[in-house]
């Protein structure tokens, strides 16, 4: 039974309709032409034997007159005419008061056993009718009594065949049943083509929430209006949202101008679109309202769809944003819930810790550090959680040799009111921490200037009346003998002792500078025919390469020179012997500066010193054979001039190549980079391009 | 659920269908009963030939007649102990003429037609009856349309359409004529005079042919209107005038019946007793108040009127 009734479930929609109506309309026909047929012949035989009445009345009351007159012809004429008019009439007969026959239409002899077909009947005075079974069929038997007031004349008897009428009945039923059929046939057909309308456009939503679901949102169930608003109401609104919109029924799009909108009701209680004409042409049946429903739903649901993709495009991008942002700051930047639990963290922050982005996410800091440290970040984090102070604070971190200094920031994160988290940023601030020192160190060096500047000024006189004693002594000994031997010792190294001093000057600044325009390849040119031999003693070559374009700079001449000379004697104190020199000059772009290079095929400088090299007093050669002076006077004069000093050793490759192989020892060289201004220009904060200085230290 | 919905939609389509073959089981067929058709015998008509005859003149239908008469017949055999029957003449010519062939015993006619049976048959008046209102006598009357403007009195009847009862009838045209002669109008004043048609019913049928029009004026009895009561609208006619008083209908003997039985039948007609309410039922539906004695000689005036009307109708 059960898989019967699924049977009927699976069937479609259209058979089932057209079963059930079918079934529905068979039944009824059938039902209906039974009691049709079952009315009919039932009134059939009613109106039969009301005709026989009828008849035998009248028979009864034209029988009067001739009764009372005893004219038996005229009662015979009245029986014959009855039956001739009647061809359904079998017999008619006229009886007296004593039950004896006047007058009759048979033909021969009068069949006497109907006079005993009312015998038991008390007297026939009233009207009576039987149904007679005989050999010629069935007959109805009317019998009406002739009588005038209560005084009965006779009795009339007439005689119906039952067989015309059966006929009839017969005829009737085939007719309904005919009918029926007809009917029935035609209200299939009907009910066929209804819902084949009705189906298909139950079809037609299926097939578009089928289309829906594979993700067409584009679907039209609901037929376009053959006329629509604005030309209906001959309306001219173009900036109406509904104007133009040919898909859409104008009561679904909100905002519409249409001053009989909307389909809510009005003040008096009417729906306003309800008795406008254009809802009146345009509204359809429920499966049209369905389908517009449909329709809009599709339409919305296409537009919402599409509003959320570009939504989620935008957050996607500014996801990546985010997270790039996030990822190429060289920051770490983390945040925590409110349970400490990491919700983010860059990629410095997982580079640092040599972690990925999946081992930190939903972990807790005892979960990623030792134990010593998470527990001292939890108290330190709940601290911020629980009052809302941010921390600042810088940490040192030993890796290897080196300190790295971070300076960590944790803010406390609010949503809607309340921390919901905190942020943790922390920067790496080594360098920072390195210019500190440096800044520190130059202060000192600065104190430590002025200070030996202000002894060496006080210094300067005596040195030079004890110079020039000694000379005005030397002057008056002996030539050969030991006074002047001694007092040239003494002049020696008052000599030495003011060479000291003229640089402790220089290196506090506190010699007068001249500024006048200077050729640099000529000042370096000067320079290198005063050394040129000396380090050709040592077979240490100079090389040059000149930029003959570099225009004159306003600068100090000598001390220009007295830069020359010392980084010249730094090259040759680093090659020794068996060396090459190279110094260059270059234009830089724009024509904003000069560059100058010194670069040497020596010893190289140690990387744990090259920070130290223009400090003063730092040298790196024995006592007597240096001040420690030299750097940290040049470095004091470039800057001077508004330039700045590099060195980069080992020596570039780029910088060795031009040198020749052959001779050359196997040091790492080194390159001193000097950049100077042109006139009246403030050196870039760039690098020269031309030096290519990509990560050189200084 | 659905099954639910299922079981109820078959209990209803078993309900449909059984309800359909309960009707269609419901055949129109009856009780019948069996008669044989082919033994047949050939019939012969039985009449009471020795009865005597009673026949009223057939002014009205058979079938007033009848019931006028039948219970008067009735007590007349039940009181003489004689057969008495009643026949039903076609006409007034025939009641006359069925007197002459001694077919009518007991004749109870108008004063005119009872004047020609006696004088032609010799028949014998024995009683008269006295009418509703009291009188022996009776008159006629002459009737038009109430909304005919064109009659207003007995002269506007010239040439108008006249419709008698009969030739024969005394109140129905005779007295009636009489009355036209003494108001001098003859019947050639007009524009014709025609009888009513068929046998029997004839003073109903010139009131209906008044008020249908087929008539300008008609002549009947008086106490007619009361009789068409129900078949005519009373308010459509108007009675123009009524004729002079005439003794009232008669009851004749025909020649050779037997005095003894004349008389036995003439005792008990004037037995009839009004006070009696057996009588008087009687009386009431043969329309009488009650029955008088009579002999011939009561209905000399009406011969005389004969012979006046023929007179004045030859002049």
């Amino acid at each position: 039974m059960n898989k019967r009734i699924f049977s009927i479930q699976r069937l479609k929609i259209k058979t089932k309709f057209h079963l059930a109506l079918s079934a529905v309309i068979l039944c009824l026909g059938l039902v209906l032409g039974i009691i049709g047929t079952h009315i009919a012949a039932t009134e059939l035989i009613r109106e039969n034997k009301e005709r026989g009445k009828v008849l035998a009345s009248n028979l009864a009351y034209r029988s009067e007159e001739p009764l009372l007159a005893m004219d038996f012809l005229r009662l015979k004429n009245l029986v014959d005419e009855v039956q001739k008019a009647n061809p359904d009439l079998r017999y008619a007969f006229i009886l007296d008061p004593a039950g004896r026959v006047l007058v009759h239409t048979f033909e021969q002899g009068f069949p006497v056993q109907l006079l005993d077909v009312y015998t038991g009947q008390t007297s026939v005075n009233q009207f009576s009718s039987m149904l007679l079974l005989t050999d010629q069929g069935k007959i109805y038997d009317f019998a009406a009594p002739v009588q005038i007031k209560a005084d009965q004349l006779g009795t009339v008897r007439i005689g119906m065949h039952r067989k015309r009428l059966e006929e009839m009945i017969k005829w009737l039923s085939l007719w309904i049943f005919g009918l029926t059929a007809g009917t029935t046939i035609l209200a299939l057909a009907v009910a066929s083509w209804f819902s084949s309308r009705f189906t298909n456009r139950i079809k037609a939503l299926t097939d578009s929430a089928n289309e829906m679901v594979k993700g067409n949102l584009s679907v039209y169930s609901a037929p376009e209006p053959k006329r629509h608003c604005w030309e209906i109401n001959n309306c001219q609104a173009v900036s109406c949202p509904a104007y133009g919109d040919t898909r859409r029924r104008c009561w679904y799009i909100t905002g519409t101008l249409c001053p009989f909108y909307h389909l809510n009701q009005d003040e008096e209680g009417d729906f306003n679109c309800l008795n406008c004409k254009v809802y009146q042409e345009n509204a359809g049946d429920e499966i049209q309202e369905l389908a517009e429903a449909f329709d809009y739903m599709a339409m919305t649901l296409d537009q919402r769809i599409k509003q959320t993709q570009q939504a989620e495009k935008e957050l996607s991008r500014q996801k990546e944003v985010l997270r790039t942002t996030l990822d190429v700051t060289p920051d770490m930047v983390a945040l925590q819930d409110e349970s400490l639990v990491y919700q983010a963290a860059n990629k410095a922050f997982c580079s640092y810790f040599q972690l990925t982005e999946a081992d930190i996410l939903g972990k807790t800091d005892f979960d990623i550090f030792s134990e010593y440290q998470a527990d001292q970040n939890y108290h330190e984090d709940m601290q911020i959680l629980m009052t809302g102070k941010p921390l600042s604070k810088e940490i040192s971190v030993s890796q290897g040799d080196t300190e790295i200094w971070f300076h960590i920031l944790k803010v406390p994160v609010y949503t809607e009111g309340r921390i919901s988290g905190l942020l943790l940023t922390a920067r790496d601030i080594s360098v920072i921490k390195q210019y500190q020192e440096r800044l520190v160190q130059s202060q000192k060096m600065e104190d430590l200037g002025r200070l030996a500047g202000g002894v060496a000024h006080e210094i300067n006189t005596p040195l030079g009346i004890i110079l020039g004693y000694a000379q005005m002594l030397l002057e008056d000994v002996e030539p050969d003998s030991q006074m002047a031997a001694d007092i040239q010792v003494i002049e020696k190294q008052t000599k030495i002792c003011s060479n000291i001093v003229s640089d402790l000057l220089g290196f506090s600044r506190q010699n007068q500078t001249t500024k006048t325009e200077v050729n640099i390849n000529e000042s370096i040119e000067e320079v290198i025919s005063l050394v040129e031999h000396t380090f050709g003693l040592s077979r240490v070559q100079i090389l040059t390469d000149f930029d003959p374009n570099i225009p004159d700079i306003d600068g100090d001449k000598d001390k220009l020179k007295q830069v020359w000379m010392n980084l010249l004697n730094n090259a040759f104190d680093a090659i020794q012997q068996d060396g090459y020199i190279r110094i260059t000059t270059k234009l830089c772009a724009h024509r904003r500066r000069v560059a100058i290079t010194v670069t040497d095929t020596g010893a190289g400088i140690k990387q744990e010193i090259l920070n130290k090299i223009f400090d003063p007093f730092f040298s790196t050669k024995p006592v007597g054979k240096g001040t420690g002076l030299g750097l940290s006077v040049t470095f004091g004069i470039i800057k001077d001039h508004g330039g700045r000093i590099n060195v980069l050793s080992p020596a570039p490759k780029e910088y060795i190549k031009e040198i020749p192989n052959e001779g050359r020892p196997a040091g790492p060289g080194t390159v001193f980079l000097v950049e100077l201004p042109l006139w009246y220009m403030e050196l870039p904060e760039e690098e020269c391009e031309e030096l290519g200085l990509g990560g050189a230290q200084s | 659920m659905k099954a639910f919905f299922l079981f109820r939609i078959k209990i209803l389509f078993c309900i449909f269908l059984a309800a359909a073959c309960l009707l269609a089981a419901c055949n129109q067929d009856e009780p019948t009963r069996r008669v044989d058709l082919s033994e047949r015998k050939q019939i012969r008509t039985q009449r009471e030939l020795d009865s005597l005859t009673y026949a009223c003149l057939p002014q009205y239908s058979h079938r007033v007649s009848f019931s006028r008469h039948h219970q008067l017949v009735e007590y007349l055999a039940e009181k003489t102990g004689l057969p008495i029957r009643q026949v039903f003449p076609d006409s007034f010519e025939a009641h006359a003429k069925m007197v002459g062939e001694g077919k009518i015993d007991i004749s109870f006619s108008n004063p005119l037609v009872y004047t020609r049976i006696a004088d032609t048959y010799q028949a014998r008046a024995f009683a008269r009856i006295v009418e509703k209102n009291g009188s022996p006598t009776f008159r006629g009357q002459i009737i038009c349309r109430a909304d005919n403007k064109a009659i207003q009195n007995l002269r506007d009847c010239r040439n108008k359409r006249w419709m008698a009862v009969a030739p024969t009838s005394a109140a129905g045209y005779l007295f009636a004529l009489d009355h036209f002669l003494a108001h001098g109008i003859t019947k050639n004043d007009f524009r014709g005079i025609t009888f009513a048609p068929g046998p029997g019913g004839k003073q109903e049928k010139v009131v209906q042919a008044v008020y249908l029009g087929e008539a300008d004026i008609g002549s009947i009895r008086e106490g007619t209107l009361d009789l068409v009561r129900d078949q005519v609208e009373l308010d459509a006619i108007r009675v123009l005038a009524n004729t002079r008083q005439y003794p009232s209908w008669v009851y004749a003997a025909r020649k050779e019946l037997d005095p003894d039985v004349v008389e036995r039948i003439k005792q008990a007609l004037l037995e009839l007793d009004p006070n009696q309410p057996a009588h008087r039922r009687i009386l009431e539906l043969a329309h009488f108040q009650s029955i008088i004695p009579a002999e011939d000689a009561d209905f000399d005036p009406i011969r005389r009127l004969t012979d006046e009307v023929e007179v004045k109708s030859v002049e």
